[in-house]
């Protein structure tokens, strides 16, 4: 069995995007409890909206537009559950 | 398709926009502050236009660019500019899309309202191609300088965070340095446009 995986989010501190990464982080946390490894939360730069799971990015504000969908994160995540 | 006159009322007046931010309002403010227009720029809007513009106080190219079209339209008096949100207007975004795909922003799209009329003149999306590519250039010397920066196609997050700090602060840097020139280059668009 995979062992379970870390959620990051690369957020612009200077774009003021703390509220879609908290509300983002929240609802995993409610989502998933201990079944993940950790979310990691980084202040970044440059308009960066990035969610990665288990090193595998799965949302990018440059590539994919906006912000992340939480329905498709977590459906990333139950993806590497399911491994 | 166009936006029709009476759709272009509808939307926000530059300071109406600015009033109802969420987010990012000093910032906007700071970088409309260091805009320099120059007698070029006021004779390319030397004649009355209206600029509709779609934008979303989150993204950092609205954040970045809004501020030159509203700092043009304030010095010039020109330029009438209504702003609508794009997420509540999607039926305009759809019609400047980046690329026919993207819903990038910010946009500028420039009529012109002599004889009362009411032409397209362009549009504007996002930021110009020459400040992507200098910002790509610079991104890449910063992370060539540095082995410790990895590739610039790497997510950030597999750097230690001393690391990520210090190239944090170089790229933070750079956008700054080259914010006065950028400027430039979007004015330098935006007359081309209403030269039309």
């Amino acid at each position: 069995m995979a062992p379970p995986p870390k959620v990051t989010i690369t957020y612009c501190a200077e774009c003021g995007y703390e509220d879609e990464t908290l509300a983002l982080a929240r609802s995993l946390m409610l989502e998933f409890g201990g079944s993940i490894s950790g979310i990691e939360l980084i202040p970044w730069e440059g308009g960066t909206f990035d969610v990665s799971v288990g090193g595998v990015l799965v949302h990018s504000m440059k590539r994919d537009g906006g912000f992340a969908d939480h329905g498709r994160v977590k459906a990333a995540v139950r993806a590497t559950l399911e491994v | 398709m166009t936006v029709s006159r009476e759709r272009f009322d509808q939307g926000m007046t530059y300071d109406e926009y600015k009033a109802q931010m969420t987010r990012n309002r000093e910032t906007l403010e700071a970088n409309e502050r260091a805009v320099e227009i120059t007698d070029a720029d006021r004779r390319a809007f030397s004649r009355k236009v209206s600029a509709l513009v779609l934008a979303e106080d989150w993204c950092g190219d609205v954040v970045a660019n809004l501020p030159v079209l509203g700092r043009l339209a304030q010095d010039t008096g020109n330029v009438d500019v209504r702003v609508f949100l794009r997420d509540k207007n999607l039926d305009l975004m759809e019609q400047y899309l980046n690329q026919g795909k993207f819903q990038s922003i910010p946009v500028f799209v420039f009529f012109d309202q002599a004889n009362d009329g009411w032409r397209e003149l362009g549009h504007w999306i996002e930021r110009p191609a020459s400040v992507t590519e200098k910002r790509r250039e610079e991104r890449t010397k910063i992370y060539a300088s540095d082995p410790r920066f990895g590739s610039p196609d790497a997510p950030v997050d597999q750097l230690s965070a001393d690391v990520r700090a210090e190239l944090q602060g170089r790229l933070v840097k750079m956008r700054a340095d080259t914010a006065v020139w950028a400027n430039r280059e979007v004015l330098r668009e935006l007359g081309e446009i209403v030269a039309r």
